[in-house]
């Protein structure tokens, strides 16, 4: 197929066919999320189900993909689906409008091969690392501060995110001082996608390690944490 | 010597972690400490010792998205 035709053969055929039956949960569409569904839908995963309960606000516009000016005050999801349906048609997008819970988590996991986790604070985040534990669905976790940038892939039961949160409740990180800027945020999805690819694909990944992610310094370290 | 974030790092003796901290300079506020894979809570970082030989992770706290 055409449009697919720029995935050869750094991935092949029977993979493309592959993904295309492939469903995956991206949990929250705002700056990583946009652009995870952006990467899997431009590859050709087959199944997105997004994720989120807000609307556009101005300060999104610095770094969210799908916020722009002409979508604010409306729901992210709604972005998310309409700019799938623009750039893949292919893709079947399920949209929740909703932030996750401990009653709608098994739901939103049902079918999925893998799991997205693009949230932005730490009381979800574990909530669903809890969920995809149960659900038998590996993770793949993501988060950002300022010029820094975290990736972990979670096969169920590693519980990676209680050794990067322990014992910290309710608190929020770097990013309420740091903010969040928009390449920080591109970069740490892209390899979010890749990560999730790899995983739809069979392909080696990330395996108890913290990929983390310094553009100022700038590098990159990959950091065994179990 | 003592490996931080997977680097060679020099230790020397009476090593704690806030000496650690201060001499990489680590001054961000919200950071995740674990020496030999025990999480180290801030209120100890004064006096927990470092052991030659160890091995310290220095972790933002981060969860925005």
């Amino acid at each position: 197929m055409e449009r697919y035709l720029r995935n050869y053969d750094a991935i092949s055929e029977a993979e493309q066919e592959s993904l295309a039956i492939n469903r995956v949960l991206v949990l929250g569409c705002g700056g990583l999320g946009g652009m995870v569904i952006e990467c899997l839908a431009r590859i050709g995963v087959g199944h997105l189900r997004v994720v989120d309960g807000d609307l556009f606000e101005a300060n999104n516009l610095n770094r969210q993909i799908l916020c722009s000016t002409m979508n604010l005050n409306r729901p992210k999801t709604l972005a998310a689906k309409q700019r799938v349906m623009a750039i893949n048609p292919l893709v079947e997008v399920d949209a929740v409008q909703a932030e996750l819970t401990a009653e709608n988590a098994a739901e939103l996991l049902a079918d999925c091969d893998v799991a997205v986790d693009c949230l932005d604070n730490i009381p979800s985040r574990l909530l669903l690392q809890q969920a995809a534990k149960t659900a038998g669905v590996p993770l793949v976790h993501g988060t950002v501060a300022g010029w820094f940038g975290r990736i972990c892939v979670i096969q169920p039961g590693e519980d990676l995110l209680n050794l990067l949160y322990p014992d910290v409740g309710d608190a929020q990180g770097e990013e309420l001082q740091m903010g969040a800027l928009s390449f920080t945020a591109a970069l740490t999805a892209s390899w979010q996608a890749a990560e999730t690819v790899k995983l739809l694909l069979g392909k080696p990944g990330l395996q108890g390690e913290t990929l983390e992610v310094n553009l100022l310094e700038p590098s990159v370290r990959k950091i065994k944490i179990s | 010597m003592i490996k931080v974030n997977t680097e060679d790092y020099p230790w020397h003796a009476g090593m704690t972690v806030r000496a650690l901290l201060d001499e990489k300079q680590f001054t961000f506020r919200h950071i995740i400490v674990r020496v030999n894979g025990q999480f180290v809570p801030e209120e100890e970082y004064e006096k927990y010792p470092i052991q030659d030989g160890e091995d310290v992770l220095v972790l933002h706290l981060m969860a925005g998205g």
